[in-house]
């Protein structure tokens, strides 16, 4: 599958909220789209383009303001393609992809808890790899590592 | 109404590293799972950004202890990219050697750790003796026998040192007639087979739904292996057939790995071969000089000299002996990287545990976990 093609297909049902299809080496392209429109971009790519596999998703802190890479997978194109959409600062939030490739749940609960980065309607947003009440999201620019940072560590089930 | 939830970890010798396995039952039946992750989270994402590029490739080792070689192959791929710097041949191929004894290694790591969940203990040591045997291969060449530290951006720290192709011709043949054996003391065995057939069931669909990737996709019928559909390195250049098996259990996983090695073992034999004929650099001329001569320690005054790159991203994906990983390195142009995001395999395999888990019997979870092969440093990170 070539950039040309997901543009081609994919721009009648996204309109406005496809910004863009760009050219990545070894992949079917880089998809730059509206976070309004993250749903019907990731059916469309589930039901009609085959990719059956949502491999992880990775933040960005560009500190103006946050950056999530979707990399999914399809068996059919034997490819991968990535999504990438822009969230402002303010309200850095998004749909939640779990619902649709049910493999989004873990890595959207790391990107949450790392980069402070919110999936609605996530079914399970908690902490996954940092204890409970951790209040830092260690991924932002902000925090940083020569700092020493105060914690207190509940103890998860009492 | 004798449902409670029991923790299995994050001390306990089902779960080969430092998690917790919560785990709801009703008598014997599981009823719900919830794998805690955590214990072993050391910031390696984080610690990266504050870390020149080649300085990162010490933090790849302690990504995944087993599998060290994979983890470094994987970000030197997406390093090489956001950097636009090209390795010369022969390191693409000494990569593939490593990666592929790795695979045995990590491999026969699992067989071990596998069949001592099921009481087995003389295979437990027949794999750990063989495990040393390719240990020994890198510690000759490396210097290190799990912390390696080999690769660099734009190429491999050295060269192999003389004699090592004829020493691991002969540690090859010396694992193929051990793999006989193996199969030999598991598959013959009744009580195996009792344990292990139509254990964990994970059919294809559910395993792609869920992120399954590796050996456990593959034992559910997907021919799927990113070295043959979407080659790296040297491997569009090195005959191999992709390992699968149809049973979706416990019993199939083990075939798949089994046979995955034997497959490693014919690439490593090409791979040899090719070494013998082609010398050549091993590390990309004119570097800049941070970056490294291929010798030169890694010190602070190699970096004096700043040098801008142009900015860009480097995405790799590779097939870890565990599944598929992938990198995401972002280069804003300084000599540190912006942002590095590792996907492990084992992250989204236990992820899934609910679904492979779930309506089987408390003892069945040693040999289910077994077969998943975790390795909690990749997860964690």
């Amino acid at each position: 599958m070539q950039p040309d093609e997901l543009s081609r297909r994919l721009a009648p049902l996204l309109g406005e909220r496809l910004i863009g299809v760009e050219p990545y080496p070894d992949t079917a392209g880089r998809v730059r789209f509206r976070r309004e429109g993250a749903l019907d971009l990731f059916r469309a790519l589930r039901d009609d383009l085959g990719f059956g596999q949502f491999s992880t998703v990775a933040g960005i802190d560009w500190v103006d303001h946050r950056e999530v890479v979707y990399v999914l997978w399809s068996d059919a194109a034997k490819q991968y393609v990535l999504l990438s959409a822009d969230l402002p600062a303010d309200s850095p939030r998004i749909e939640s992809a779990s619902g649709i490739w049910p493999s989004a749940n873990w890595h959207e609960r790391e990107t949450w808890e790392f980069l402070d980065i919110t999936f609605d309607h996530h079914p399970d947003l908690r902490h996954l790899l940092m204890p409970d009440g951790y209040a830092f999201h260690p991924l932002l620019r902000s925090f940083k590592l020569h700092e020493p940072e105060e914690l207190e560590v509940k103890s998860r089930h009492v | 109404m004798s449902e409670m939830w029991i923790n299995m970890g994050p001390q306990h010798p089902m779960t080969h590293g430092l998690w917790n396995l919560r785990v709801k039952i009703d008598g014997e039946m599981i009823l719900d799972v919830d794998p805690e992750m955590g214990y072993l989270h050391r910031g390696i994402e984080k610690i990266s950004e504050d870390r020149h590029y080649n300085e990162v490739i010490t933090l790849m080792d302690r990504c995944c202890y087993v599998a060290g070689f994979s983890w470094e192959h994987l970000y030197i791929l997406a390093a090489e990219e956001a950097l636009r710097i090209a390795p010369p041949e022969r390191a693409e191929y000494l990569r593939v050697l490593c990666d592929e004894f790795q695979r045995i290694g990590s491999h026969l790591m699992w067989y071990a750790a596998f069949v001592q969940d099921l009481g087995l203990m003389s295979p437990f040591l027949y794999g750990m003796r063989d495990r040393d045997l390719v240990l020994d291969l890198f510690q000759s060449y490396t210097g290190a026998r799990m912390t390696y530290e080999y690769m660099r951006v734009g190429g491999v720290r050295s060269d192999l040192p003389p004699g090592f192709t004829d020493r691991a011709r002969q540690v090859i043949d010396w694992l193929e007639a051990r793999f006989n054996e193996y199969d030999q003391l598991t598959l013959g065995s009744d009580i195996f087979r009792k344990r292990c057939d139509n254990l964990g069931l994970l059919r294809a669909r559910d395993c792609i739904a869920h992120g399954v990737t590796g050996p456990m996709l593959r034992s559910a019928g997907v021919k799927r292996d990113l070295r043959k559909d979407r080659p790296y390195s040297a491997y569009d250049r090195v005959e191999f057939d992709v390992a699968v098996a149809d049973g979706a259990d416990v019993t199939a996983r083990y075939l798949v790995r089994l046979e995955e090695m034997r497959q490693s073992l014919r690439i490593l034999r090409q791979v040899l071969d090719w070494l013998d004929r082609h010398p050549g650099p091993v590390i990309a001329e004119q570097l800049p000089r941070w970056l490294g001569a291929p010798y030169a320690p890694i010190g602070r005054e190699g970096y004096l000299l700043k040098r801008n790159f142009p900015k860009g991203t480097g995405f790799s994906a590779i097939e870890e002996p565990h599944g598929e990983a992938l990198a995401y390195v972002v280069n804003e142009g300084g000599e540190h990287p912006y942002r590095v995001k590792f996907k492990s395999p084992v992250f989204s395999n236990i992820s899934a545990a609910r679904q492979y888990l779930v309506g089987y019997h408390v003892a069945d979870i040693p040999p289910i976990m077994g077969s998943v092969d975790v390795c909690v440093g990749e997860v964690d990170r």
